[in-house]
């Protein structure tokens, strides 16, 4: 029972952090109905950038959040005014393309500037852990996770409540209607695609304490984003919350009850199911 | 209807007696080729160019003409040389028998995957192809006691070829390497070539314009995208056996990772979709540059410009970084390709002749 109760903690504390990776993706696809295949690249670059402010200049990963967001805000942005933008009528498949190429430039830019050398973030506290009602947690997860819980509910805030976040809403809901509206979609992309990067580069930071960084861990967290978004149904923020800690829960479980080499193949599975099953994943409309 | 395909008979080998020519002159200059060229590296690069354009162009009949994008077929690459390395390593069952046992086995595993992913549209398509074949290479890492994990299958010795006693080839060169890479890429050309001109071909092409209109005429989507996709997968995994035999080594990520799927769709994307010979135009731009890359040429070439002095800071980077930067430069090509030729090289060159000759 204490096993269950363990790692059904971890799964939800690390869940919390695909939750990040998921709500972005799912909020580029939204507005711009452009699956993004960079997107676990996006995350690999703030670890880079966390990496290099702990080492550099001494900036613990849980506060250089507040740097990493603002520039991979404007990572994104200018991605999408760069790149993304010139494809979004095209063939779906060439959008896809367009990412993964983005992404392998990405990926092997830093593989030339760092190597392909596992690099570990080494903090005070990256192995310990706190114990709650002979439970223990680890405590950069836990740190991690009320971080991602405070950063999801300003996100809610902002999205529902500012005059910016509703037209982002609009956007992703018709975008030429919204157009009609008056609302300047190109920005709203611009806006939509840095909120999805400043998320992903987020992720990369929390988990940086817990995780190897390597230029090709990218596409290990683009898989999972697309089966946290699918799961909750793409363009659901709330969906990809709910997806990421099911899939957080999933892979912990799997990996205790049936082995570590297999938790993924669990998630893809499961992945397949929600596909054939429930297309338009837990909490969204069917867009088929 | 569905609009009229956009390629229809355009580049139909034989049309003039000009072309009929040509394509006999190249022929025979392929077939002679090891002849006259003994460098082994020369060979070796013309095996990678047969290597990717049988690739491309089985990854073109369901991707290109049917319209199906696939960013999976690395589980038929990977399946095909595994099964071929499996039964010639553990059982002693020689290649040219074994390959067979791979393309029983990728028609099971197309079936499968067919009858998952084809009930899905546009990118969840995509997505589908994707987990499918992951679930594959994780099966391959974790079945240790099969196909030895992560370590991977290296082949000891490849038994000689032998009709009825004779020794028809030992394997020693790559010669014999060369000859069956070209028959293979001749058999895709010709297999694709027969679907566009057969009316399989005209029921993919109208279910990759317009799958509902297609399916309103009669044409029925299940039956014809598992066609497209069995036609595909087999001829993948011939590619996947023969790289197998050819390399002598295989491991999960060499032959079933996401690169290689992605690898497959770029040689297409590059050279032009559902045309005949986009995947040997993007076989033929792509093979030799990864090659000059990863030979270092290209750091040279811009030394011998004298851009750059070999000596500084800037040309010892280059020098020692260039060679494995060759994933980096796939990348900023397709980028480019995507932004400014979306109908890849040779539709980009196609519509400048179309501009040249209406000015």
């Amino acid at each position: 029972m204490t096993v269950f109760l363990q790692s059904l903690i971890s799964g939800i504390l690390i869940g919390g952090v695909y939750a990040l990776i998921g709500i972005g993706l799912t909020i580029i696809f939204g507005v711009m109905r452009v699956i993004n295949f960079a997107h676990g690249d996006i995350m690999m670059v703030g670890m880079y950038l966390t990496y290099n402010l702990f080492t550099l200049a001494g900036i613990d990963p849980f506060v250089s959040i507040l740097i990493t967001i603002p520039l991979m805000f404007l990572f994104g942005g200018l991605l999408q005014k760069l790149f993304i933008n010139r494809v979004l009528n095209a063939l779906p498949q060439n959008q896809i393309l367009l990412t993964i190429g983005l992404g392998l430039i990405m990926s092997n830019t830093m593989m030339l500037i760092y190597t392909s050398d596992y690099k570990i973030l080494t903090t005070s506290y990256s192995s310990s852990s706190i114990n709650v009602f002979g439970i223990s947690v680890s405590e950069p997860l836990a740190i991690s996770f009320i971080i991602t819980a405070v950063i999801t509910l300003l996100l809610y805030w902002f999205l529902m409540k500012t005059d910016t976040g509703q037209a982002i809403r609009a956007t992703a809901q018709d975008r030429e209607a919204a157009q009609l509206m008056g609302i300047n979609v190109k920005r709203m992309s611009i806006i939509a695609f840095g909120l999805g990067a400043s998320l992903a580069g987020t992720a990369g930071a929390l988990v940086s304490p817990t995780y190897y960084i390597f230029p090709q861990i990218g596409s290990t967290f683009t898989l999972k984003a697309f089966v946290i978004t699918v799961l909750g149904g793409m363009g659901s923020v709330i969906g990809a919350t709910l997806g990421g800690i099911i899939i957080g829960v999933a892979e912990s479980l799997g990996a205790v009850y049936i082995s570590s080499g297999w938790k993924d193949v669990v998630v893809f599975v499961l992945f397949l199911l929600v596909l054939l099953f429930k297309p338009a994943g837990l909490m969204g409309k069917s867009r088929m | 209807m569905a609009k009229i395909p956009k390629m229809s008979v355009t580049n139909n080998v034989g049309g003039s007696p000009v072309a009929a020519i040509v394509t006999i002159l190249v022929l025979a200059g392929l077939f002679l080729f090891p002849r006259f060229v003994a460098s082994p590296y020369a060979l070796h690069i013309m095996i990678l160019f047969f290597l990717s354009t049988i690739m491309g162009e089985s990854w073109n009949i369901l991707g290109g003409y049917t319209g199906q994008y696939s960013v999976g077929h690395a589980a038929y690459f990977g399946v095909g040389a595994y099964a071929t390395m499996m039964l010639m390593q553990f059982r002693q069952i020689p290649p040219w028998y074994g390959v067979w046992g791979g393309m029983a086995a990728v028609v099971v595993v197309a079936l499968v995957i067919g009858s998952i992913c084809f009930r899905l549209r546009g990118p969840y398509f995509v997505l589908a192809s994707i987990a499918v074949a992951e679930i594959l290479r994780l099966t391959a890492m974790n079945l240790k006691e099969l196909t030895n994990g992560a370590e991977g299958i290296l082949a000891t010795e490849l038994p000689p070829f032998t009709i009825g006693g004779t020794v028809v080839t030992d394997f020693l060169t790559k010669v014999p390497f060369y000859y069956i890479g070209l028959v293979m890429a001749l058999l895709t050309i010709v297999v694709t070539w027969g679907v566009q001109r057969s009316k399989l071909g005209y029921c993919f092409q109208a279910i990759r314009e317009d799958q509902d209109a297609a399916h309103s005429l009669g044409i029925s989507l299940t039956l014809y995208k598992n066609v497209a996709l069995i036609i595909s997968a087999l001829l993948t995994s011939l590619a996947g056996s023969f790289y197998a035999i050819y390399i002598g080594f295989i491991d999960p990520p060499t032959v079933l990772a996401l690169d290689i799927s992605v690898q497959i769709v770029l040689i297409c994307i590059v050279g032009g979709i559902g045309t005949i010979f986009g995947p040997v135009v993007g076989a033929m731009v792509l093979v030799p540059l990864s090659e000059a890359l990863r030979s270092n040429l290209i750091a040279r070439a811009i030394f011998a410009t004298g851009l750059v002095s070999e000596e500084s800071g800037v040309g010892n980077f280059l020098k020692e970084n260039l060679a494995h930067a060759h994933a980096l430069i796939y990348g900023i090509l397709v980028v480019v390709v995507i932004l400014f030729m979306p109908d890849g090289v040779l539709g980009f060159f196609r519509k400048l002749a179309a501009r040249k000759a209406k000015s």
